[in-house]
């Protein structure tokens, strides 16, 4: 099939602004990943477009875009999976961070978010012999928020980062959760100190697109509850 | 970007929590007040009905509810969208002490209406 491909596009030396630019790509297939097609336009046609990937099967998680108006992995979504109308696909840089070039966009504040929540084990008491052991359901309450990949989709899907460049956002605290409920940390009262703030957990609304955005469908508003609910525990 | 991270405890945690459990009995008072007050046969809006209506304690003390409730959670509700924003300390003072003096003022005239039946 024919499609045509509307990407934003944007080179600091040259534009004032980003704007959109079609590419019709011939010989589609249903099957095809929207990753597909952007290799396609880089390799047949526009040697310059810049977006980043690397594993390209979903795990990695740098290959974050917003395609038809919602935050995916490029690698992770075949063409017959979008809605498609008038044969065309949109494709833009996730929002809400700074804009390098084309679809890539600078996640270093992403980041530094994640390493503010301490994404580490801190134990009270010295390694033991052989590993800290935890009971199977212990664990299983931390494998849902260790699916992460850090793909940034479900941060900047919140509207609540939209509107305050210092939200920490969804991605952080599901990080957070990881270690609070991890029944081998001891700091508990630590993270939830760094998140228990005006920029923190309060900021979440409990709207959802976190939720939407997440390739790795993880529920993150259901952990995000489970952290305001141990933050408020403090308190009563 | 500079990411400045903010590391007190914010006491958004109470707020948060009161927000939700008046959310939850607005629910309740709210389905109360439309059955009781709107779609009740015998409820009727005529001076006579509503002055009896409101010198009963039940019914006036559900309007109390309602007030005391709904003023608080809908100012409560609004700062919490306030904060969202990144404002600078004067305009989200400003607005903080606008919020608290007309939920204090829409209160007094809600209670002292409600106390002159
Ligand atoms: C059926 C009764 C109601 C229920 C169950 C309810 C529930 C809630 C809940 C759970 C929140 C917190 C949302 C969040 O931040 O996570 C909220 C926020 C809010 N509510 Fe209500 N509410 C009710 C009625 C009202 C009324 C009557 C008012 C107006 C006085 C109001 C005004 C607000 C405002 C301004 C917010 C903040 C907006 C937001 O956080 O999204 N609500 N409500
Ligand atoms: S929680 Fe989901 S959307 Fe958010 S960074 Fe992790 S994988 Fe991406
Ligand atoms: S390229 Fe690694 S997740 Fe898509």
């Amino acid at each position: 099939m024919e499609l045509t491909v509307r990407i934003q596009r944007y080179d600091p030396e040259k534009d004032s602004a980003p704007h959109f630019e079609n590419y019709k790509l011939e010989n589609v297939n249903k099957t095809d990943r929207i990753l597909d097609l952007l290799n396609r336009i880089k390799w047949e046609i526009d040697g310059g477009l810049t977006y980043r990937r690397s594993c390209t099967h979903g795990i990695c998680g740098s290959d974050a875009v917003k395609i038809n108006g919602r935050n995916r992995l490029a690698c992770s979504v075949l063409v017959q999976d979008l809605k498609i109308s008038k044969s065309t696909i949109q494709i833009e840089p996730i929002p809400a961070l700074p804009l390098e070039k084309d679809l890539l966009v600078d996640m270093s504040s992403f980041f530094e978010k994640y390493e503010i929540v301490k994404p580490y084990l801190i134990p009270k008491d010295a390694p033991p012999e052989r590993e800290r052991y935890q009971t199977n359901e212990d664990a299983e309450l931390l494998f849902e928020s260790a699916k992460c990949i850090q793909c940034g989709s479900c941060s900047t899907s919140c509207p609540s980062l939209w509107v305050n460049e210092n939200y920490i956002g969804p991605a952080a605290f599901l990080k957070a959760y990881r270690f609070i409920f991890d029944t081998r940390d001891d700091a508990t009262a630590e993270r939830l100190d760094l998140i228990d703030t005006t920029d923190g957990l309060w900021r979440c609304h409990t709207i959802f697109n976190c939720v939407e955005a997440c390739p790795k469908e993880i529920d993150i508003t259901w952990h995000i509850s489970q952290l305001k609910k141990a933050a408020l525990r403090r308190e009563i | 970007m500079a990411y400045k991270q903010v590391s007190s405890r914010s006491g958004g945690a109470l707020s948060w929590f009161l927000q939700r459990v008046t959310g939850i009995v607005l629910l309740f008072v709210m389905i109360g007040h439309y059955i009781l007050m709107h779609y009740n046969i015998d409820s009727g809006h005529t001076y006579d009905a509503v002055l009896s209506r409101m010198q009963n304690p039940f019914y006036k003390g559900l309007q109390m509810t309602f007030v005391v409730l709904g003023i608080y959670h809908g100012v409560n509700g609004t700062w919490s969208v306030v904060r969202d924003f990144d404002l600078n300390k004067s305009v989200s003072w400003t607005i903080y002490a606008l919020l608290v003096i007309s939920g204090v003022v829409f209160g007094l005239v809600g209670i002292t209406t409600l106390m002159s039946f």
